[in-house]
């Protein structure tokens, strides 16, 4: 076992492991080591955007949980973020300052919310499940608004930093740390899901529902179970969310946020956590590289006021064209090109189709 | 006994299916279940397996009364089954198709199967040496890792019989299993049931078309002719029976045979 190669093992509970050769282990560990040192070399604003990405890779993980894994689509992500957010707010708002409470609350928010929206979710299918997940969304906004305007400020609720007695968090490099190491067990959770019974049967209700209830899988619980799951994790990613921006507003909690999540795990890749992460990493850098682009072509001021509407158009452009040509998204890139290089320079198919 | 069947009847909206099937399965028997096209024979494992309520007659199984419950509490009560057109999981491996078969034999939950550490782990590697049993059984060993989606018709059907089997059941209900293979893929699946049969010992009702394989390998036949039981006994007299002949091949065609 010195030289896995990754195709020859011994033992099932190699072939079960997820990094299997010493390429792949010393690149995870050079990843790890990376992240641990980007704060000492990368300004502020390039550790806020990586925090951003990990707090979006957050919530696709959860979506992916839902979608990629279950295959229950949810235009309704956005409301448990938004769930979790309000939570954090009128918990503050009521003097209860610890996020010790006020995650935990989040999560037990979204998985009530995961529950009310799961069960009817269990007589809709496809885009009539889209559209009732939609619904709440809108109920959930409602709830929201009527909050911010009866009880906390017309324009929203301030957050003060998260404290855990003496200790607070502030500042680009602990929050940096925080939402990396979140989404790097949110990251954990979803890989091993996916390699045992529980992912399994969520993957086998996505792909054969008459199949996975003649294996013995209680459809309806794993169904539940999947929005309850996915919406708990969500709610704790906005409350995490509210936390960082320091401010909740129900403007940030639009329609266009939950599209944001489908794009993310639409060009990752549907399915794969890898995707997810790639996919929120992808949508949450496009608009500062639009950005970046439009200020390096040094157009007149005329140009620059396009930009908004074009950071809208690019997405629906970019979804459209991944759905067309890449299904598999980002990462079914990424094995394309990890693959090439594996046979390089040879041409075969590789051994495993899938991993 | 392993699953007796009296009086089923299936009613929807006017049409009926099957009007008072009685029958019963011995245990270790390989019991056929034949008949022409819309006879009703995939509705009788169609109300076994759960997914058909019955308008009327119980199904008894392993000393209960199973009719009405839901298919996957009868699945956890050692039903397991395969279906006409497969009805695999077509995104996943054949691995990971036959484990799901193992899915009651398991215990992990989400948060378990989550944290992937200690027992969960262990787990599934326990789970994966039976499914390799299988795969050694089924001589599907080429096909391990490959997506389901992408194997030829009679190999999806041989991994569908192989997550059944996964789920050790007591009694498998078989549809049409036969039913696109090739003469080469139908011997490998003679020499499967009859391995199915007498080392694991399981119990099987097989619905089937084909009716050499079954005056070949069944114990027992059952014919069934629209929805309604018209003969039943050793294969030998079954298929001999004029009755049979006449549900096939029609009145006009026996009579004109029997004069000439």
């Amino acid at each position: 076992m010195a030289r896995g190669g990754g195709y020859f093992k011994t033992t099932y509970a190699a072939d079960l492991a997820l990094v299997d050769t010493r390429l792949r282990r010393r690149a995870l560990a050079a990843f790890v080591v990376a992240l641990l040192v980007l704060p000492r070399v990368a300004s502020p604003f390039i550790l806020d955007l990586v925090a951003q990405t990990a707090l979006a890779a957050i919530g696709a993980l959860a979506l992916n949980l839902l979608t990629g894994l279950a295959g229950q689509v949810s235009l309704g992500h956005a409301g448990f973020i938004a769930a979790g957010a309000f939570t954090t707010g009128v918990l503050i708002e009521n003097g209860v300052r610890s996020p010790l409470v006020a995650l935990p609350a989040a999560a037990v928010v979204g998985a009530v919310l995961g529950i009310v929206v799961g069960i009817p979710a269990l007589r809709l299918k496809g885009l009539y499940l889209a559209l009732g997940t939609l619904a709440l969304h809108h109920v959930v906004l409602y709830a929201c608004a009527e909050f911010q305007n009866h009880w906390g400020a017309n324009t929203g609720v301030s957050i003060p930093p998260p404290a855990i007695g003496p200790w607070v968090l502030k500042g680009a490099v602990a929050w940096y740390y925080t939402l990396t190491l979140a989404a790097a067990l949110v990251l954990a959770l979803s890989v091993n899901l996916r390699r045992s019974r529980a992912g399994r049967a969520w993957m086998a209700i996505r792909d054969r529902e008459i199949a996975a209830e003649s294996v013995g899988i209680d459809v309806a619980r794993y169904k539940v179970l999947a929005f309850v799951w996915s919406s708990a994790i969500t709610a704790v990613a906005g409350g995490l969310f509210a936390y960082h921006r320091a401010f909740v507003s129900v403007e940030a909690f639009g329609f266009f946020l939950a599209v944001e999540y489908i794009a993310m795990i639409i060009i990752g890749g549907l399915g794969s956590a890898l995707g997810a992460v790639l996919g929120a990493a992808f949508v949450t850098l496009l608009p500062h590289g639009l950005d970046a682009l439009v200020a390096g072509l040094r157009l007149s001021g005329g140009a620059a006021y396009y930009l908004f509407p074009l950071k809208f158009g690019a997405f629906g452009l970019l979804m459209a064209v991944f759905l067309l040509f890449e299904p598999q998204g980002l990462v079914g890139i990424w094995r394309r090109v990890r693959n090439w290089f594996a046979l390089w320079p040879l041409r075969y198919r590789p051994l495993r189709s899938a991993s | 006994m392993v699953l007796t069947i009296d009086g089923l009847t299936l009613e929807f909206e006017g049409l009926h299916p099957l009007t008072g099937v009685s029958m019963s399965v011995d245990d270790g028997a390989l019991a056929a279940l034949v008949g022409p096209n819309g006879a009703g024979k995939t509705c009788v494992l169609n109300c076994i397996g759960g997914f058909y309520t019955p308008k009327a007659g119980r199904i008894r199984f392993g000393g209960a009364m199973i009719q009405g419950l839901a298919p996957h509490r009868i699945a956890a009560r050692g039903i397991a089954r395969t279906f006409q057109f497969v009805e695999l999981f077509r995104g996943m491996s054949v691995l990971d198709n036959i484990l799901l078969g193992r899915h009651r034999h398991m215990r992990s939950g989400l948060l378990a199967g989550g944290i992937f550490w200690g027992r969960s782990r262990r787990e599934e590697t326990l789970h994966r040496r039976r499914v390799e049993e299988i795969i050694e059984f089924l001589e599907l060993e080429r096909y391990r890792t490959e997506l389901v989606a992408s194997l030829p018709f009679g190999v999806q059907k041989l991994v569908a019989i192989g997550r059944a089997l996964a789920m050790e059941p007591t009694l498998l209900l078989l549809d049409e299993p036969s039913t696109g293979m090739n003469r080469e893929e139908k011997e490998n699946l003679a020499r499967f049931l009859l391995r199915i049969k007498h080392d694991l010992r399981t119990t099987m009702l097989w619905v089937e078309h084909d009716m050499e394989l079954v005056g070949d390998l069944a114990d027992t036949v059952t014919v069934l002719d629209f929805g309604r039981k018209i003969a039943e006994g050793p294969p030998a007299e079954v298929l001999r029976d004029p009755l049979v002949a006449e549900a096939y091949l029609g009145r006009a065609y026996v009579r004109e045979r029997g004069a000439g």
